[in-house]
């Protein structure tokens, strides 16, 4: 730190200052960057499986939309979390099973006694970005499920004139659906789709139960009780006011968003007369 | 009898029925006290004094915009931090730090929130009309509440509060990620978990805990659907919407 800067902040200050900007500090700042991106690739995959989900609920075929039923159902009855941890060890398993087919003997098979993998050829080691990419992939499944029955809330919600009056101008049915129904259908959608991406975002506070290295595991890390042999206690335990910083965090997160959604309504409302709220 | 016992599905059933008494008791010890905050919050969020209203409304937004997981560990962590100070001087460290009691705790701060604003949203869109009504007849202010807002708000309220226990019921399955697990005391995540650790086999031991938050949850619909029907007994002229299970509130 330069001089100037120390006598301007004062010893207390300037020891303050290099503190929260130590190695350990900027490692956690860095860690914010899994949560933003477990929120926004996790938003899209939301986004990816609401239509899908949508699609079969509105699909013409009875066995479709039941599908569709039973997913935005069982996966909204079920607590996020137990998805979130289960999904990720069950694509795990599976794709070890089929290494497992592959790349074992079948003596390795016959003398495996329920331990998994069956063999140590057919072992997949998850990193921190796999693990990132699989949290992703599940929060986007859970969130779809909202999403979907969201967006078939809106699909429904289309005035029949506007659709009516498109039919009227002889527009072919796909037409329909991707020039009007799905257009028309966002701003319907919007309220509903900015309440799921505030589960959403708070979902994302749940990386580190996948062992990634988040904000939460490193708020942890730096707050627990310091101690080093040279200098005695450095600090006590400091966890809860690093966990006050996450807790101001997500408000801000959330507050910020709460604005974006605020302007984005206002900016696709443009030219509505009412948009039921 | 004893085929039917050795079925993995019906051992892990049998296994898993303990463990879900701690996720029914978080729930069960938080919906009551978290309901009358929640209650007592809207009656705060909706009150003339500005002082008292933003306050009320500062609170719900800060619960609503933080994630629980985040709540439990902050809340854990400010326990620890007056243990020393607080707690073991007046001899109530047993109790404090007990999962069994700081978990409920946090879930009733959590819900109160959540349940404050459905309330709240409840108390704004009682008809005037009525109100109007009820002053014509002189009643005071607490007939008022009493005969016109207190049921007008719960009835419009409650297919979303339904909304609002399951997710609550749902959120136990947070609470022994965060605060220690004390022997025996495993919830259904902690139990599938280690069921999970023993022999690796995900499928089965999640999808029976999962069976049991989706029995559960429909329990707690079904239930919550009778006291619907009965709140709305007098209009007898329309079927009374039964609660869905897709309910379109979202939390």
């Amino acid at each position: 730190m330069p001089d100037w800067l120390t006598q301007l902040l004062g010893d207390d200050l300037s020891f303050g200052l290099s503190y929260i900007t130590n190695g350990k500090h900027l490692a956690w700042y860095a860690s914010f960057r899994f949560t933003i991106i477990a929120a926004l690739a996790g938003a899209l995959f939301a986004l990816f499986f609401g239509l899908g989900g949508a699609a079969l609920r509105q699909s013409r075929f009875a066995v479709l939309r039941s599908i569709g039923a039973l997913y935005c159902n069982i996966v909204r009855g079920v607590p996020d979390v137990l998805f979130f941890l289960f999904f990720p060890l069950a694509f795990e398993q599976s794709v070890e099973w089929l290494m497992s087919t592959q790349a074992c003997s079948a003596a390795d098979l016959a003398a495996n006694t329920g331990t998994w993998p069956p063999c140590t050829e057919a072992n997949w080691f998850l990193g921190t970005s796999e693990y990132l990419a699989l949290a992703c992939v599940s929060l986007g499944i859970v969130y779809g499920a909202f999403t979907a029955n969201v967006i078939h809330g809106a699909m429904q919600a289309v005035p029949k004139g506007q659709l009516e009056a498109a039919r009227a101008f002889g527009m072919h049915p796909i037409q329909l659906l991707w020039r009007v129904h799905i257009r028309q259908m966002w701003i319907y959608a919007l309220p509903g789709l900015s309440n799921v991406w505030m589960l959403l975002l708070k979902a994302t506070s749940l990386l580190s139960l996948l062992q990634i290295a988040d904000i939460v595991l490193w708020a942890d890390r730096l707050g627990a009780p310091n101690y080093l042999k040279q200098v005695g206690l450095v600090h006590p335990d400091w966890r809860w006011r690093y966990y006050l910083v996450l807790f101001l965090f997500y408000i801000l997160v959330t507050y910020l968003s709460e604005r974006g959604f605020a302007v984005l309504r206002r900016k696709l409302g443009h030219g509505m007369i009412r948009v039921e709220g | 009898m004893d085929w039917l016992v050795s079925l993995p599905i019906v051992s892990d059933i049998v296994t898993l029925a303990r463990p879900s008494l701690f996720n029914i008791y978080f729930a069960a010890a938080s919906i009551p006290i978290g309901f009358v905050f929640a209650i007592g919050l809207a009656l705060a969020r909706a009150s003339n004094n500005p002082i008292i209203s933003r306050l009320s409304g500062a609170y719900i937004y800060a619960f609503r915009g933080s994630p629980l997981f985040i709540q439990l560990f902050m809340f854990y962590s400010i326990m620890l931090s007056l243990n020393l100070s607080v707690w073991k001087p007046a001899g109530w460290d047993w109790l404090v730090l007990h999962p069994l009691f700081l978990g409920p705790l946090v879930l009733v701060l959590n819900t109160s929130a959540y349940g404050a604003e459905i309330f709240y949203g409840a108390l704004r869109n009682v008809p005037h009309q009525e109100i109007e009504a009820a002053r014509a007849f002189g009643m005071g202010r607490f007939q008022q509440f009493r005969a016109v807002v207190w049921p007008n708000m719960i009835r419009l309220a409650w297919p979303a509060y339904t909304n609002e226990v399951v997710f609550l019921f749902h959120a136990t399955a947070l609470i022994y990620f965060t605060l220690p697990v004390i022997n025996e005391q495993k919830d259904l995540m902690n139990k599938a978990g280690e069921l999970f650790e023993r022999d690796y086999n995900a499928f089965l031991h999640f999808s029976v805990a999962a069976l049991y938050y989706l029995a559960i949850s429909l329990v707690i619909f079904f239930c919550f659907g009778l006291i619907y029907k009965r709140l709305m007994r007098h209009m007898s002229d329309k079927t009374p919407r039964s609660i869905r299970f897709a309910p379109k509130y979202l939390r």
